[in-house]
């Protein structure tokens, strides 16, 4: 079954810089390949001596290399995850890890938690999760889908303590199995009556926002993680789905469900409109 | 002009603003000391439980040996559970597998009458415990979720050396560990 909206792309985490690929671009320089080993086993301190001394006083290629084993910012992820994974964790290279994917983790974790503070809780709770087990990082995995994987987990377990803690909780919280709603929004096509989201005027802006969260809020937290994990985080129905224990198809149905009820609760609010007979 | 706009559109407009407001980055040095281990923070609480541990002799346990419903399981493993007070008893280990450096794990937790807790983190001690040895040391800890009944089941990943070690241990093999049991909050951690 095709997925709602067209297919999504993925998470928007800055990527490496091209130049980064040093076994494609490199040429075979037993110095250089010397440096890449050490940084690929994740011993930096190593690949920074090697680096110094090998190409210390060189210039041109030599300059370049050394700048890049340098420059922790500018690893790729699987030097950084090597290096974080080791005992005791390179600092820079984990401070230049956690700087690469802080705000994609805490804008995510937002839309999950539609509290900034939580968002925030729930980003350090999750990198915390990440160090505990961080001997079990992949260096060649899906790093940020790993860490929005670890995030959505968490707050599906806060939201199981919550559903614990019963009237006394501060969430809504939908069962897995709550029966959906009457099909009825799909006769409303969401439609912006304004230029440009990006040239909103402050207030505007602010009221937009609340539109969206109040919106969000009402879908739920399951319908939530689901339409935010197929149109931000790029993961498919069947993927969802397995998350779930659910089939591809009954994932799909959550998101069309949870499409249609936003475009309702959007259709709602004076600044999103339907669109005009006609239009 | 009006355009039409996809949730799609929308949600990464919102997602955009998230993340432009999001707070700065903590540092790995904070990182690193929020996740440093318990028996690194309170050294003393660990080698007063460790030795307490030490202590406790299997053979006290032997009525779990005589359960004609654990009789196809292992050897009682000492356990200490530590919520206001530390309370001893043992677990039994229904499951025990090592798989690259993957730890799984589950074991029915005994003697505990209270109401089952959803989690507990769970400390391994080298059995150099079991003589009550001062080299008691600790080699890992796990989350440990509540399944069913008293059950708990972990999983998790193994230092090198100790995952080679434990490779071929089987279930009904003696365990080379004993455990100190804390109790999580949202039975994850």
């Amino acid at each position: 079954m095709g997925d709602p909206e067209g297919p999504a792309r993925p998470v928007d985490a800055p990527a490496p810089p091209a130049t980064l690929t040093p076994h494609a671009a490199a040429p075979a320089d037993a110095r250089w390949t010397d440096t890449v080993a050490a940084l690929e086993r994740g011993d930096a301190a190593e690949a920074r001596r090697l680096a110094a001394d090998a190409f210390g006083g060189g210039e041109g290629t030599a300059a370049a290399w050394r700048a890049q084993v340098r420059d922790v910012a500018s690893w790729p992820d699987a030097w950084l995850i090597a290096a974080t994974r080791r005992d005791p964790p390179d600092e820079a290279a984990l401070d230049a890890l956690v700087g690469r994917y802080w705000k994609p983790l805490v804008g995510r974790c937002e839309l999950l938690a539609l509290d900034r503070q939580r968002a925030g809780d729930l980003a350090q709770e999750t990198w915390y999760r990440v160090l505990r087990a961080r001997r079990a990082l992949e260096p060649n995995g899906n790093f940020p889908g790993y860490l929005m994987t670890i995030a959505t987990n968490l707050w599906r377990d806060w939201n199981r303590a919550a559903r614990r803690a019963g009237p006394m909780a501060d969430d809504r919280v939908a069962s897995i199995d709550a029966a959906l709603p009457a099909d009825d929004g799909d006769t409303l096509i969401l439609a912006d009556v304004l230029p440009d989201l990006d040239a909103l005027h402050a207030d505007e802006q602010a009221a937009l926002r609340m539109d969206v969260d109040r919106a969000l809020e009402r879908l739920g937290p399951r319908s939530r993680d689901v339409l935010t994990a197929r149109f931000l985080g790029g993961e498919s129905c069947a993927e969802i789905g397995r998350r779930y224990g659910r089939t591809e198809q009954t994932a799909s149905a959550w998101v069309r469900q949870a499409v249609r009820e936003m475009k309702l609760y959007l259709g709602e609010s004076p600044r999103v409109q339907p669109p005009e007979p006609g239009r | 002009m009006s355009r039409q706009l996809s949730i799609e559109q929308l949600l990464r407009w919102r997602l955009a603003l998230a993340e432009t407001e999001a707070p700065p980055a903590p540092r790995a040095a904070r990182l690193l000391e929020a996740v440093r281990p318990w028996w690194e923070l309170w050294p003393e609480r660990f080698r007063a439980q460790a030795a307490r541990l030490g202590r406790m002799q299997t053979a006290a346990f032997g009525y779990a040996m005589a359960d004609p419903r654990l009789a196809r399981t292992g050897h009682p493993v000492p356990a200490l559970v530590v919520h206001s007070e530390e309370l001893e008893t043992f677990v039994r280990v229904l499951y025990f597998s090592v798989r690259g450096d993957r730890l799984r794990l589950r074991f029915h937790l005994d003697g505990v009458s209270a109401r089952a807790e959803p989690g507990y983190e769970v400390t391994f001690v080298s059995d150099g415990a079991a003589v009550g040895a001062a080299d008691a040391r600790p080699l890992l800890a796990a989350a440990a979720e509540h399944s069913t009944d008293g059950e708990y089941r972990l999983d998790a990943a193994l230092p090198d050396e100790i995952a080679g070690r434990w490779e071929r241990l089987k279930v009904t093999d003696p365990m080379p560990f004993r455990l100190i049991l804390r109790p999580t909050a949202a039975g994850a951690g």
